[in-house]
């Protein structure tokens, strides 16, 4: 039929597609999903839909004003939502790319998501609320602060802030 | 900690889903019905994938909701329908692995469908022989590896034309012109031709 080297490498046929087809009917009768998943789904996604803040940009001081750091270009920006302030120094690398160095207030563990066009980044804050990203691509960029891993603090609602340009 | 979350398809690929792909549009802008759809048809492939990767079942449903939650904050960044498939998949993966490697190593009590194919009582004939396949099958599938049978049972619960994106997320070779028979299928098709031969003698 094949060559043992090549035994993996054949295309699928109908055979195949049977196959799976009915080890996909015997799970679903030996190990059935509860019935009721997808509706919790639905309503707990409801619901995080309707938890999200939207965090609003406070201040963003401007690098000229925030005094004698040598020649870093840094600049410290903030946003506030219902449940959390958010402060971020932002400040280029000699790669081009740049650092963000965030505090959380009240301070909490959380996971924290840099959303760029390119890419999404995940970090956590510890319990004082510190995080980092040591190397963001410039251009447009989105924090999105979710809730930690279970067991952990900090299940506050999410929040995401308006898109920044880094 | 292994990040393969931003999973995204292949430049330039079309998209071989128009009807998730038209609900992956609609849920991007905002319809909690097209949300719904998605979340309705994908669910079950999440739990299989989350057992087949050896979680008991309440751990199993709190992976799906997880994984669902998580879902909510990429769609943006997942454009075409495989990238979806795979980030699932993907996705409820990493998060089993979490949770199994927090502690509980033992396979959960709840973990014994392998040996739990239930009596059929008698039907049509038809039936009948549909029942003895399944249960050759069955006995082929027992004893592949267990990475196998993970494998298998994840395929199984993937709409097909997410193969491709899948089994290429998961690490399983794909030609370049379509999907591959791997390792695992092939194995059990030699169990399955194995055991009618022995039927036969």
């Amino acid at each position: 039929m094949n060559s043992p080297e090549d035994a993996s490498g054949q295309q699928m046929d109908d055979f195949d597609f049977a196959i799976l087809d009915r080890i996909r009917a015997i799970f679903e009768q030996v190990d059935p999903m509860p019935a009721d998943l997808p509706e919790r789904v639905r309503f707990s996604l409801a619901l995080r839909g309707l938890e999200t803040e939207v965090a609003r940009l406070v201040t963003q001081e401007d690098p000229r004003l925030a005094g004698a750091r040598g020649t870093e270009q840094s600049r410290t920006v903030t946003f506030d939502s219902d449940s959390l302030s958010i402060v971020i120094r932002i400040a280029g690398n000699k790669s081009g790319s740049v650092r963000i160095d965030g505090w959380l207030a009240p301070p909490q563990r959380r996971e924290i998501e840099m959303q760029t066009s390119a890419e999404t980044l995940h970090v956590y804050s510890d319990e004082e609320g510190r995080f980092a990203f040591g190397a963001v691509p410039q251009g447009a960029a989105q924090l999105v602060v979710r809730a930690a891993e279970r067991d952990q603090s900090g299940r506050g609602p999410t929040v995401v802030t308006p898109t920044l340009v880094l | 900690m292994d990040d393969s979350r931003s999973v995204s398809a292949p430049p330039g690929r079309v998209d071989r889903n128009p009807r998730m792909a038209e609900l992956l549009d609609a849920a991007r802008s905002g319809s909690e019905d097209a949300l719904g759809q998605i979340t309705a048809e994908l669910s079950p492939m999440l739990w299989h994938v989350a057992r087949a990767a050896g979680l008991a079942a309440d751990d199993a449903e709190d992976v799906v909701q997880t994984v669902w939650e998580r879902l909510l904050s990429h769609l943006a960044d997942i454009r075409v329908s495989q990238a979806l498939v795979s980030w699932l998949v993907v996705t409820t993966k990493h998060e089993a692995w979490r949770i199994r490697s927090s502690g509980r190593r033992q396979l959960p009590a709840d973990q014994e469908w392998l040996t739990a194919l239930p009596d059929h009582a008698a039907g049509t004939e038809e039936q009948i022989v549909l029942d003895e396949q399944h249960r050759a099958l069955w006995r082929a599938v027992g004893q592949l590896s267990a990475p196998c049978q993970e494998l298998l049972r994840i395929v199984a619960f993937v709409p097909r034309p997410d193969y491709q994106s899948v089994s290429a997320a998961l690490g399983m070779p794909v030609g370049s012109i379509g999907p591959t028979r791997g390792r695992c299928l092939e194995k059990i098709r030699v169990l399955l031709a194995d055991e009618s031969d022995g039927r036969r003698a």
